[in-house]
């Protein structure tokens, strides 16, 4: 070593050991090559000296031959010296803090919170830490569902972190002394970790556990003597729920130390109450299942609240109350249909509505007038009353569509039902009427309430019905309309449009009312523009008329490529009619429905003009509120496609509205920010698992008290040592080693020309 | 006085447009198929006899005036509902109007064929049967049962009448739940057809006024099951007519 030392010029005091390394990863191939070709050339070497008469110098040329070889193969090998300085190496204890919420808790009858009395263990053997860290590596970690590592300060220790879940701890330590000598973990808890159930341990905490090497020594922070506390526990509710269909949704309440008494859990949306329940709490009970069942009356994302009475003796408030949201669809499109005759426009309508499985239809034909003689009597008749009381008093506005097709309602409607359907579309229903002879004057619906909804206005002509043939021309300035996009490529549209069959029949003495939105004209040299299909709106509803009882021919004329197109027109009408968000021209989103606490939320939104092309540079006015007040305020302009994006941090939880007015149009959208206190929903101690984890791990469980002494524990320290440096030295990439083969090879040379060999 | 004159005058005149205009274009027309070879049309005034009997009996709007068709005819896709009659066998069909047939029956169209030769086993049975075949080769002509809507589509029917009884059934093809042909063997129109004068064209075969009316029952229950096809069977109107069926079944 000391030689060695000299040699390469090292001082010995750095180093304490050497080593000579060969070649690293070839070395077998290196080792199989010279095997197979050295012995041979050895061979073949001496067998070229038999003209050497002289035995002494033939040995001596075959040894020169073979230092030749010799120094080549140390070439190939590589050869490193090594010399290195290893240091003793501290094992690891590891210190593990709980830092999630339910650690705030306060415990009887000091009001000490938990999270105290770790702090307090802690600053009591302050000094036995410090004499742990003489032995050993003390590393301590905030954990939760987490663990973080944290310098030993408990400045920063707060109760904070949502959730507990000990699996993930314990899998994140196995990772982090992987390949390290962990001699034991002190764990600060109070158990509560919501995926274990009362009184059992999960066998994936058993699994980790039975990864760390050392001890797992808990002490328990906190207890349930006398926790007092009344709680929804569980609220388990759908996502999603259907208008008019019945929603239900049970929950779990937790009682703890509160005695025998009666409490209420009301279930409200807004400031509606929509249900309560008395609950019989019980001393020796501390769970009680409570179901509640309600009907969405109103489509869209509503926010409910359950909330229970919340008593001053109680530890945690926070737990009596939760809100939930449930986003409520229209399950079915509700449509009413009545058709004054049956005819081949009302048979195909009805073929493309019963088979739409959005559809829930209800279709009335009337099958025989009052003048019609049936010749059998009623009994062996299959037609039955029209119920017109029934459709249009009491489940008028279940429908979200009522279609008259060729109907005239006297004498099956009572006049001052068409007040009643004017009244459905001004609370946001809708009306389409289809033409015929029976529709708009033919049907008497001349200066009625039915012509005050309609996007047109009647005017009495000769000739209210005209049998002419016509292919209806779409308006260009509505060419971008949800009801006219057969196909989304508008230049394919226009072709579809262009290749429709034509129809037959259209209704005169329309015209098309100020605000009424003509998307189809029917044009002719004597009778004008007579518009076709015209949309509009009365109040919060919608309608729509088409002048023509002859559209079942895009159907069946158009030999099969129309059936397609003649579904998707009347899909489109009635999509738009219903305000089917694709189809309106105020379209306000939010990235996600809900957010958790500091993430940002992005809200957009895209505007069409009145023609559906996009609105651009228009100011609208942006305000986002909580439930109690406006958050923000802000006017914002479109861009050149008609939309803009808004993003904002929200700086608390709970439930907000995104508002947007432009261009008279208003839209609201709505989304939650959920703030993590799941663990107030069950912060009972779990004592049980802490002292399972301790017993398995071969470790101690103690209940802490703010003063225990942790001198006792004990760790073992076995001898571990590990490289801090080393230098190497190449023993062959140097000009002595090449030029003793080089030598060698000359001298072998420079003999065999003198023995007279060639 | 004159002016009153005038204006009544003026009024029949428009009212009279209107009814012009409505019972050109939105009349139900039934044509009859023409085809080769047979005799297509045995019962000329059928048809127009039984849309006057819808005419009276019904709401729908008729246009009676007879109307005769090729299936190559390019105004078959005006008209969804056509009749195809004959009591002799008949010349298969060309391939191309078979293939327009097919086309026609995919597409929402209905065909009513009626054999009025009033004999079991007749020519006319054979030829559409070979007809139908090669139509639907995997579709079989089956038995329309009798909850189908077509007997319950006005009337409420729970026997098939005809000028002859030769089948108590019709028989039908079906495709995806709509039935696109019926096929019957007691020669319906037969029992429509009277003349202009209002007299029966033919008798009832072993039956009397009761059978004909039923049959005139059932010619308007297939047109009205073509224009509304499975409407009576919507949940709104099942139990009054089960209700009627019960008792009306009932002895």
């Amino acid at each position: 070593m000391i030689e060695l030392a000299k040699i390469f010029r090292i001082d010995l005091s750095e180093f304490d050991q050497w080593q000579i390394n060969w070649a690293q990863g070839d070395q077998w191939s290196i080792l199989i090559s010279v095997a197979l070709i050295v012995p041979p050339a050895l061979w073949f070497f001496w067998t070229s000296l038999r003209r050497v008469g002289s035995t002494s110098k033939k040995l001596f040329l075959f040894f020169l031959r073979i230092f030749s070889f010799a120094f080549l193969f140390m070439i190939l090998m590589r050869p490193e010296l090594e010399f290195r300085k290893s240091n003793a190496l501290k094992s690891h204890i590891a210190v593990l803090l709980d830092n999630s919420k339910s650690l705030s808790v306060k415990t009887f009858p000091e009001k000490t919170s938990r999270i105290d009395l770790v702090k307090k263990t802690l600053k009591f053997n302050e000094e036995y830490f410090q004499k742990l860290r003489n032995d050993f590596q003390v590393d301590t970690y905030f954990v939760s569902d987490e663990i973080k590592k944290t310098n030993y300060s408990i400045k920063n220790y707060q109760a904070h972190r949502s959730y507990t879940d000990f699996s993930r701890v314990l899998d994140a330590l196995d990772k982090e002394y992987e390949n390290k000598s962990l001699q034991g973990v002190f764990l600060f808890s109070d158990g509560a970790d919501l995926t274990q159930e009362p009184g059992k341990i999960s066998p994936s905490i058993l699994k980790r556990l039975s990864r760390i090497s050392g001890p797992v020594h808990t002490f328990q922070a906190g207890s349930n003597m006398q926790f007092k506390d009344l709680a929804l526990e569980a609220v388990s509710n759908p996502d999603f729920g259907f208008i008019q269909q019945p929603v239900s949704l049970s929950t779990t309440v937790y009682s703890s130390a509160l005695g025998n008494r009666n409490v209420t859990l009301v279930l409200k949306e807004g400031d509606r109450i929509l249900g309560s329940k008395i609950i019989k709490i019980r001393e020796n009970k501390k769970r009680y299942k409570v179901n509640f069942e309600f009907t969405p009356r109103k489509i869209g994302k509503r926010i409910y609240t359950l909330s229970l009475p919340r008593f001053a003796e109680e530890f945690i408030l926070t737990n009596n109350q939760k809100e939930f949201e449930i986003d409520v669809a229209r399950d079915r499109i509700r449509i009413l249909q009545l058709n004054g005759r049956p005819s081949w426009d009302s048979r195909y309508l009805r073929e493309v509505l019963a088979n739409n499985p959005r559809i829930d239809l209800l279709s009335f034909f009337i099958l025989r007038s009052l003048g019609d003689d049936v010749e059998a009597p009623v009994s062996e008749l299959s037609l039955i009353p029209f119920p017109s009381n029934l459709l249009f008093d009491d489940y008028l506005s279940s429908f979200d569509l009522v279609i008259f097709q060729n109907f005239k309602y006297d004498p099956f409607i009572d006049k001052k039902y068409l007040i009643n359907i004017r009244n459905y579309v001004k609370n946001g229903g809708s009306f389409l009427m289809i033409g015929g002879e029976l529709s708009f004057q033919g049907g008497s619906y001349s200066r009625t309430p039915i012509e005050e909804i309609l996007p047109v206005t009647f005017q009495e002509t000769a000739e209210i019905f005209a049998d002419k043939e016509f292919s209806p021309k779409i308006n260009q300035d509505f060419s971008n309309h949800p009801v006219l996009r057969l196909e989304k490529d508008l230049n394919l549209n226009q072709n579809v449009w262009n290749s429709l069959p034509p129809l037959q029949g259209v209704n005169l003495g329309l015209t098309a009312s100020k605000n009424a939105h003509v998307l189809a004209k029917f044009e002719d040299e004597i009778a004008g523009s007579i518009p076709i299909l015209v949309a509009g709106g009365f109040g919060k509803g919608q309608t729509v008329l088409v002048a023509t009882d002859s559209v079942w021919n895009w159907n069946f004329r158009n030999e099969g490529i129309g059936a397609r197109y003649y579904q998707r027109f009347w899909n489109n009408i009635i999509d738009w009619m219903i305000a089917e968000p694709q189809t309106q021209r105020l379209q306000l989103e939010s990235d996600k429905d809900q957010y958790r606490e500091e993430e940002p939320v992005l809200i957009k939104f895209k505007l069409y003009k009145k023609n559906y092309q996009p609105a651009a540079n228009t100011l609208g006015k942006l305000i986002i509120s909580s439930r109690f007040d406006e958050i923000i305020k802000k006017d914002l302009k479109t861009d050149d496609q008609g939309e803009q994006v808004f993003s904002f941090l929200p700086k608390q939880a709970g439930f907000f509205t995104a508002s947007i007015e432009i261009d008279n149009l208003k839209e609201k959208v709505m989304f939650s920010v959920l703030k993590d206190d799941a663990e107030f929903q069950k912060p009972l101690v779990n004592e049980f698992v802490l002292k399972k984890m301790a017993e398995i791990s071969g470790g101690q469980y103690q209940v802490l008290d703010g003063s225990n002494d942790l001198s006792s524990f004990r760790f073992n320290k076995p001898e571990i040592k590990v490289n801090s440096y080393n230098r190497s030295f190449s023993l062959w990439d140097n000009w002595w080693a090449y030029g003793s083969v080089v030598g060698f090879l000359f001298l072998d040379w420079w003999l065999r020309r003198k023995v007279g060999l060639s | 006085m004159r002016k009153q004159l005038f204006i009544i005058i003026i009024s029949i005149f428009l009212l009279g447009l209107v009814n012009i205009a409505g019972a050109d274009y939105s009349g139900l027309t039934i044509p009859r198929i023409m085809y080769k070879g047979g005799y297509d049309s045995p019962r000329p005034e059928a048809l127009r006899s039984l849309l006057a009997q819808i005419a009276r009996r019904t709401s729908i709007e008729v246009n009676r005036e007879p109307t005769e068709l090729k299936l190559s005819d390019p105004n078959l896709f005006k008209h969804p509902f056509i009749y195809l009659g004959g009591d002799k066998a008949f010349e298969p069909f060309e391939e191309g109007d078979l293939k327009i047939l097919r086309k026609y029956l995919h597409s929402g169209g209905f065909l009513f064929i009626d054999d009025n030769s009033a004999v079991a086993d007749s020519a006319f049975d054979r030829s559409v049967r070979r007809m139908i075949a090669r139509i639907f080769p995997q579709t079989p002509l089956r038995k329309i049962p009798r909850d189908h809507s077509v007997f319950r589509s006005f009337y409420l029917l729970n026997t098939v009448s005809g000028r002859a009884i030769i089948k108590s059934y019709m028989e039908g093809i079906s495709l995806r739940g709509r039935t696109v042909l019926m096929y019957s063997l007691n020669d319906q129109a037969g029992a429509w057809s009277r003349n202009k004068l209002g007299d029966w064209n033919y008798d009832v075969i072993a039956g009397g006024y009761r059978q004909r009316q039923l049959s005139i029952r059932l010619g308007i229950n297939i047109i009205l099951y073509a224009l509304t096809l499975d409407y009576k069977k919507d949940m709104v109107h099942l139990p009054i007519i089960l209700e009627r069926l019960r008792r009306y079944q009932s002895p």
